[in-house]
């Protein structure tokens, strides 16, 4: 009679072997297989280990398509390898997966010369969820069209709120243009020049479900993160941004960036 | 502000409303995102599509809008990995708010998920991992299936999975296991007909003898794909066409419960629509057999 374990135990010692390939305890889960004429507990085990890591690395690739370009898919399945391990899954959806491949990048010795990296990295994740976020606003949002119907003595109260999508993203290096060169519909000479300077991008998806990314200047970046970060429009309206806030407030509604507002008294 | 570049991926929005399709017969298709555009365009011929729930799971944006064009169009089901059913954890009970959001919205005719456990300590491997056939194991999966039922608030349908492995402490053999989970929850079975080739072969049991063991009333649905040989072991690959063993397998089973709606599953290296409509016409000929 082969020794028993609980449930728990089983699946503990299984996660175990799956992502730390040597564990002392290894050994005791191959331990508890049964085995077959042609494979011994550890290869029956390495089957799941390899689907798992395959299926976590899979969802990064395609996570990352221009990262996988840049860095090439041999180096990029190296450099995902220690991420699997060092960041688990806390989510059932796999939708979820990879929101801190940016740090780990940030960390990863051997890319470290391309110092956009983490930068685009971070593009890429925010195109990931922006094309996922939900349609419509929460619930007790007011729609724009009912602006007209606030009091001018409460305007100073409104709290805008931008469209469910709309994620803001800002780099010291031209990683909109890195990004651009890179897809597979993209024609041009593919020059980056990486000295072009900061900048401030959105990235969100509009009502028709087009995906967009649009290059923001920094009083419009201000302002969005401002609305983002929760200030009211009389906490805005004393930011350097103020200069030109119904011009940009006017291009946001348009564009529908800026969604809905709430009333704070 | 500077428009930088838009990417429009969406099909075309039209207002044209169609009623929505219940109840699936013959034999069906698992409905993959680069067939979409085929689908919209062409209309086939296909008696009902499998969504994999797991896929549409995010709050918004195109999927969703896509899965309730293919669900005004066709009849759908439901299929996903993510419940854990068999995990030692407790349900994740915001995962399950979430599906039966999404099942509420799509009105599929089942929502099926698998004898397995994908994590355990909150930890995700999105895989499905075997099982010990124990009582304790068997008792677990009991509790978390007819939870995730008053959750959802309809029966389940649970599938046997692939294996590579079983455990020398189990008490029982997989049917055993089964049936004891169909008959003490209420949950019907989807019969994944190549998994258990597979499963069978790997752990040298007989598929026959399983299939003779289970209810005759609780199979209501049947997965096709197709595997690949490794030399030691079959790997449940979904890249190929069924196999012919698979294909035998599937005639016996249908003679021993009758024509049961069968899917078709492709999910690596998915090739042209039409490669699955082939696989999913030759199982409506088994189907009409023995109609």
């Amino acid at each position: 009679m082969n020794k028993g374990m609980s449930l728990l135990e089983l699946q503990r010692l299984f996660y175990k072997t799956v992502f730390d390939s040597q564990s002392p305890e290894n050994g005791e889960f191959y331990a508890r297989i049964k085995t077959t004429v042609n494979l011994s507990g550890e290869q029956s085990v390495n089957i799941y280990k390899d689907s798992i890591l395959g299926g976590l690395t899979d969802a990064l690739f395609s996570i990352y398509p221009v990262c996988v370009k840049l860095v090439g898919e041999m180096f990029f399945k190296h450099m995902v390898a220690d991420y699997l391990r060092r960041y688990p899954s806390n989510s059932p959806d796999l939708g979820d997966y990879g929101s801190e491949f940016s740090v780990y990048i940030t960390d990863f010795e051997p890319v470290r010369e391309l110092e956009y990296l983490a930068d685009l990295v971070t593009l890429e994740w925010s195109w990931h969820r922006a094309f996922n976020a939900p349609d419509t606003l929460a619930a007790g949002i007011c729609s724009i069209a009912d602006l007209s119907t606030v009091a001018e003595v409460d305007q100073g109260s409104i709290h805008f709120v931008t469209t469910p999508s709309a994620i803001l993203v800002r780099s010291i290096f031209p990683i909109h243009q890195i990004w651009q060169v890179n897809q597979e519909d993209y024609v041009g000479n593919g020059i980056v020049n990486l000295d072009d300077g900061a900048v401030c991008l959105v990235v969100w998806r509009n009502a028709a479900f087009g995906m967009r990314i649009d290059v923001l200047s920094e009083q419009e970046y201000e302002f969005l993160q401002a609305v983002t970060d929760g200030k009211s429009f009389s906490e805005i309206a004393t930011l350097p941004c103020a200069s030109d806030l119904s011009g940009i407030l006017g291009r946001c509604m348009q564009t529908g960036l800026i969604a809905g507002f709430t009333l704070v008294k | 502000m500077a428009g930088f570049f838009v990417f429009l991926c969406g099909i075309s929005m039209t207002d044209k409303r169609f009623s929505t399709v219940s109840g699936i017969a013959g034999a069906g298709l698992g409905l993959r995102s680069g067939h979409y555009q085929h689908i919209f365009e062409t209309n086939p011929s296909v008696p009902w599509f499998e969504l994999l729930s797991d896929n549409y799971m995010g709050e918004g944006g195109l999927p969703i809008v896509r899965a309730e064009a293919i669900r005004d169009l066709y009849p759908i089901t439901l299929h996903g990995v993510g419940m854990s059913l068999g995990s030692a954890d407790a349900l994740n009970v915001d995962y399950m708010a979430r599906l039966k959001s999404l099942a509420d919205r799509l009105e599929p005719t089942y929502v099926s998920d698998h004898i397995a456990w994908v994590s355990i300590d909150g930890q995700y491997t999105h895989d499905l991992l075997p099982l010990p056939y124990t009582l304790e194991a068997q008792k677990n999966i009991i509790d978390k299936i007819s939870q995730a039922q008053d959750i959802l608030g309809r029966t389940l349908l649970v599938e046997n999975p692939s294996s590579y492995l079983m455990f020398n402490f189990s008490e029982m053999s997989e049917q055993e296991f089964v049936g004891g989970v169909l008959e003490q929850t209420g949950c019907q079975l989807l019969l994944d007909v190549n998994n258990l080739y597979v499963s069978a072969q790997n752990n040298s049991f007989s598929a026959s003898e399983y299939l003779a063991a289970l209810p005759k009333d609780r199979i209501k649905e049947i997965h096709l794909a197709g595997y690949e040989n490794k030399g030691d072991y079959l790997f449940d690959t979904h890249g190929y066409t069924v196999r012919d063993p698979v294909w035998r397998l599937y005639q016996e089973t249908l003679e021993m419960f009758g024509a049961i709606p069968t899917l078709i599953e492709w999910d690596t290296d998915v090739p042209d629509f039409d490669v699955l409509l082939g696989e999913s016409k030759k199982a409506q000929m088994f189907l009409d057999e023995v109609a």
